[in-house]
């Protein structure tokens, strides 16, 4: 049955207007779904619902990455189809996100580095930035398919419509593999094959002794192997701490949601403010621990000094 | 390391994470295709915000930045070339100072010599009429003698012809004017 449930409170009874595809849809799921639906009656599923698409699978949470990335496009072009010398209105707005952004990450990781790397760095911040507001929108997570009850209420939605695009495993750990991938080249661009060499497993600091040297060696390249697995688990940190962070946000309001049946509206509200904070800190994280990252490895040795 | 045993119990490290890493995939969703389905959308929504939504703004600032820089060139050289063309005006002020200076001195010097002149030739000319004045007083004077003495004569012989009751010759006529030309010139 498609419908919407408003953190299961709005509840929509719709069995008879709901189109017959869903229907359809629905009789091939009820099986497994009815099973599903008691243990998935409280909180959101962990994955996100595939709406189509056997290879290139559309997921919901997809849609909403390309609706949001579209509201992005549309604004930042809106904002700069009559660029005027003293900015003014959407065209300062945007100005001083892209520059403020772009004045921080050169103070973090330098001018050079930056005019390389801006566009990614910049897309991972507005992008995580605007998803994960975007994900507390009410809608999102609450309109699309779901399993009624024997009285045809429908309480749970178990294939959102929309979901939230960090909510999904799949999304947070694309970003951190795409991270990952343009790390490596920007990596070997900057240090060559022998400097990655030497940067990993390569003898830090002077010794005099033969000895010393020696052991300096065995020492940094025994550092160079937990430096690899450090470098190799980073898209696995990255992504389980954007996700968890927002799932769980997410999952916190429903369950304050359903708390109290009548203070529905007013319970959540708190838990708003705090979703508001961390999105912009799980954005700024992601984006700093990325920067930082490259940065390390771009960085040569006489340039920490 | 006895941490590892179980692991190693059971198949191996590798193993274990594998199984691990596959039980979680399945948890969360995370599949291979869906996986790279959000790797490319991604990656063209970050394509497409760096060219529609970063780009515009970047070279906004970029030309603004430019703009500033070359504006701060342009104040120092205006500057540079504000306190040369003081230098130059300064220059051509002490220049025109003394030019100005060297005229005064020369103006004063010629209206001294032609003071000078005018003064010369004014006396020169006072002395010429003065020359000329007693040059017409001495003719004036020497007329009025002459008249005075002629005068002096007749009037002498007048007195003679009168007291001596005779009438003069021309020689005596002659000796006494003479004579009284002699006493009136004295």
């Amino acid at each position: 049955m498609l419908g919407i449930s408003s953190f299961a409170t709005v509840a929509v009874r719709a069995a008879e207007a709901a189109p017959k595809t869903a229907e359809v849809a629905s009789a091939q799921q009820a099986a497994p779904e009815t099973e599903k639906a008691e243990e998935e009656h409280h909180g959101l599923p962990q994955n996100a619902p595939v709406l189509g698409g056997k290879y290139l699978q559309v997921t919901s949470s997809m849609v909403w990455t390309w609706i949001i990335a579209l509201g992005i496009i549309i604004f930042a072009r809106y904002a700069t189809r009559q660029i005027k010398e003293v900015p003014e209105g959407a065209q300062n707005f945007w100005e001083w996100l892209v520059e403020s952004l772009r004045d921080f990450l050169e103070s973090i990781i330098g001018r050079e580095l930056v005019k390389k790397t801006f566009w990614f760095f910049a897309t991972l911040f507005i992008f995580i930035l605007f998803a994960n507001w975007a994900g507390l929108i009410p809608g999102v997570g609450t309109i699309g398919w779901g399993i009624p009850d024997a009285q045809g209420g429908l309480h749970h939605i178990s294939k959102p419509l929309f979901r939230g695009v960090n909510a999904d495993l799949n999304m947070t750990l694309g970003m951190s593999l795409l991270f990952f991938v343009l790390w490596i080249i920007w990596a070997f661009q900057a240090n060559g094959f022998g400097g990655m060499i030497m940067h990993i497993f390569g003898p830090k600091g002077e010794m005099k002794s033969f000895w010393g040297k020696a052991g300096m060696v065995v020492i940094f390249a025994i550092v160079g192997v937990l430096e690899l697995i450090s470098i190799a688990f980073r898209p696995v940190s990255l992504s389980f701490r954007l996700y968890g962070n927002i799932f769980a946000g997410e999952n916190i309001l429903e369950s304050m949601s359903n708390i109290v049946p009548g203070l529905s509206w007013l319970i959540p509200v708190p838990f708003y403010f705090m979703e508001l904070l961390v999105g912009i800190a799980q954005a700024l994280v992601f984006m700093l621990l990325t920067a930082v990252f490259t940065m390390l490895i771009c960085q040569h040795e006489e340039d920490h000094h | 390391m006895t941490f590892l045993l179980p692991l190693a119990a059971e198949g191996g490290i590798i193993e274990n994470l594998q199984k691990s890493a596959q039980e979680t995939a399945e948890v969360f969703g995370v599949n291979a295709w869906a996986l790279f389905s959000q790797i490319i959308s991604f990656s063209i929504v970050a394509f497409l915000l760096h060219k529609l939504a970063y780009k515009p703004i970047l070279n906004v600032l970029e030309e603004r930045r430019k703009k500033i820089a070359e504006g701060l060139a342009n104040a120092e050289k205006i500057k540079v070339q504000l306190a040369e063309s003081e230098a130059r005006v300064q220059e051509i002020l002490t220049k025109a100072n003394v030019d100005a200076q060297r005229l005064i001195d020369e103006a004063r010097a010629s209206a001294q010599v032609v003071a000078d002149r005018r003064t010369q030739q004014a006396i020169a000319e006072a002395e010429q009429i003065i020359a000329k004045a007693r040059e017409a007083t001495g003719i004036e004077r020497e007329k009025i003698m002459a008249e005075l003495k002629r005068e002096v004569g007749r009037l002498v012989i007048d007195t003679t012809s009168r007291v001596t009751g005779k009438v003069l010759t021309q020689a005596d006529q002659k000796r006494i004017n003479e004579e009284a030309s002699r006493e009136v010139a004295a």
